[in-house]
């Protein structure tokens, strides 16, 4: 038994300690302002899409520069198509009224007097009951399971839940306060994980979002980081209903670095961050990307 | 007393696998996977994430989990021994292969449509008169000739083969 018990500490204990000073590399490090109009100072491109209900048809209609738009002409009220982000804010609608059938997730999420108005609007936020940071999507699934109810982060009834919990939000601009405490340090967390180069290609999210704005990957132009959260979850127009946190493990796998899991530590420092970046812009879904 | 040692010994069934590699906990990887790394996917209408397994074992490289304690690769500067020996066609090849080079994604080179602009032009690369060792660096590590360079390390990070990246280089030096 006392072997045992040393086995299993030594295997988790040597190898942070072999390693504890390994050497890791980081793109240059910048500064960033916790609101979306800190891309004047970065892509500049926030001019095109400050005011969603005002964006430039004639932009929009040219393929050369419509990423100057932060690809907004995706997202209601100019893109008035149905899609199937409307179909997964019906599931969401129906799925939330069964979970608050006695009230109770609702109030689990840290809903008030305003009901859901204006709650996506305050996350990543502290839950003393989690002891932790949490997203909509990690508190989505822990309340959901308190109803007796599996919606694990990341899956789509979890992103339907999500979206309807934010459509309730609709035109309210994102605040969620990074000036302080824990989230500070979140901000800051996540501020350097954006730029730590990792995985196989050895790239940073600052390798593109932040030193590659406007730049073309064959296909794709890189855009800003500025302003992304308030869309998510998103609906991907070629197959799925997107979490911000499934958008990070896809561009984890593009370049070839090994994902986490929805909910990790990481991936939400790096949601507190990219969602500070939003603060001040409204919340506008459900969006489409490509 | 038995019950804690058969949980224990769980436990290191469990962890050891995982902290051996070094890999962090919070990584999507199924161990008996062939390549470990999963994906996930989106199931409609459903409350359960599935997790499929992925082409490529990525695991072998840092993750930007806060358990992870495992090194980057240092830049490496590499040595082009002997006569080039490398074929213009293969280097064509890999440089638009997305398994492979993939250096289109970043550059424009003849003939390909859709260029990245991330990197340079790469057309009339022979008129730049670099030596062919030049070349095999910047590709082999090209954080060499710029500590913050985007361009992966073909080399060091064993991207592409030793023989691979010979090939680019006669493919790059035979660009008019
Ligand atoms: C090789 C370049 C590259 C790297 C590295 C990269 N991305 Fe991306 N990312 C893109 C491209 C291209 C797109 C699609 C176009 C766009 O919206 O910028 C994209 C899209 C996104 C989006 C969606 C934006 C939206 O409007 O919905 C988010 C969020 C994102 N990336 C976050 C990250 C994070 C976080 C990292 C680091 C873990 C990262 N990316 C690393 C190239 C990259
Ligand atoms: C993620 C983007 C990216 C990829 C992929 C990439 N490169 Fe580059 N490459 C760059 C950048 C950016 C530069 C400019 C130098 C710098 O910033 O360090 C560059 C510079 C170069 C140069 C020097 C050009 C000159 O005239 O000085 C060569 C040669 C080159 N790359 C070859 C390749 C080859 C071959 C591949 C594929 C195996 C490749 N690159 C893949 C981004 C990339």
């Amino acid at each position: 038994m006392k072997r045992i018990a040393l086995l299993l500490w030594l295997s988790l204990v040597l190898p942070l300690a072999a390693a504890s000073d390994a050497h890791r590399e980081y793109d240059a490090m910048e500064t960033y302002e916790p609101h979306v109009r800190g891309d004047q100072s970065l892509s500049g491109s926030y001019k095109h899409w400050a005011h969603p209900g005002k964006l430039d048809w004639r932009l929009a209609g040219n393929p050369e520069e419509n990423w100057k738009l932060n690809w907004k002409f995706m997202d209601p009220p100019f893109n008035a198509s149905v899609h199937g982000g409307h179909f997964a804010l019906d599931r969401g609608e129906q799925l939330f009224r069964e979970l608050n059938a006695k009230a109770r997730f609702a109030r689990c999420l840290g809903a008030g007097k305003a009901g859901l108005k204006g709650l996506r609007a305050r996350y990543p936020q502290y839950r003393a009951d989690l002891k932790r940071i949490a997203g909509l999507e990690e508190v989505i699934e822990y309340c959901a399971a308190r109803e007796g109810r599996v919606l694990q982060n990341g899956s789509y009834d979890n992103s339907a839940v999500s979206l309807y919990v934010a459509s309730q939000s609709n035109g309210m601009p994102m605040r969620v306060d990074v000036g302080k405490g824990v989230m500070r340090d979140a901000f800051e967390r996540g501020r350097k994980l954006f730029h730590t180069r990792a995985g196989k290609l050895h790239l940073a999210c600052s390798s593109c979002h932040t030193h590659k704005v406007g730049l073309q990957l064959r296909g794709s132009v890189i855009t800003t980081p500025y302003g992304d959260a308030v869309h998510y979850p998103v609906y991907r127009t070629r197959y799925f209903l997107q979490s911000l946190h499934l958008r990070f493990a896809e561009c984890n796998l593009d370049t070839r670095t090994q994902p986490l899991v929805p909910g990790s530590r990481a991936y939400t420092d790096l949601e507190v961050f990219m969602t500070a970046l939003s603060n001040g812009y409204p919340v506008t879904v459900p969006s489409e990307r490509d | 007393m038995r019950s804690i040692s058969i949980l224990a010994g769980l436990a290191v069934a469990l962890v050891l696998p995982v902290w051996a590699q070094g890999l962090p906990r919070d990584a999507a990887v199924n161990a008996a996977a062939p390549n470990k790394t999963l994906e996930p996917r989106v199931v409609t209408n459903s409350g359960r994430l599935e997790w499929l397994p992925h082409a490529h074992n990525l695991t072998p490289w840092p993750t930007l989990s806060h358990e992870d304690r495992r090194p980057a690769p240092k830049p490496r500067k590499a040595r082009l021994a002997g006569p080039l020996d490398g074929d213009a066609g293969r280097g064509r090849d890999i440089a638009v292969r997305p398994d492979k080079g993939y250096c289109i994604v970043c550059h424009q080179i003849p003939g390909e449509e859709w260029p990245g602009t991330v990197g340079l032009d790469l057309r009339g690369f022979k008129q730049r008169q670099y030596a062919d060792a030049a070349v095999y660096q910047q590709i082999f590590d090209a954080r060499v000739n710029n500590a913050q360079t985007v361009m992966p390390p073909f080399g060091t990070n064993n991207i592409l083969s030793e023989q691979e990246i010979r090939d680019l280089v006669v493919f790059l030096q035979s660009l008019e």
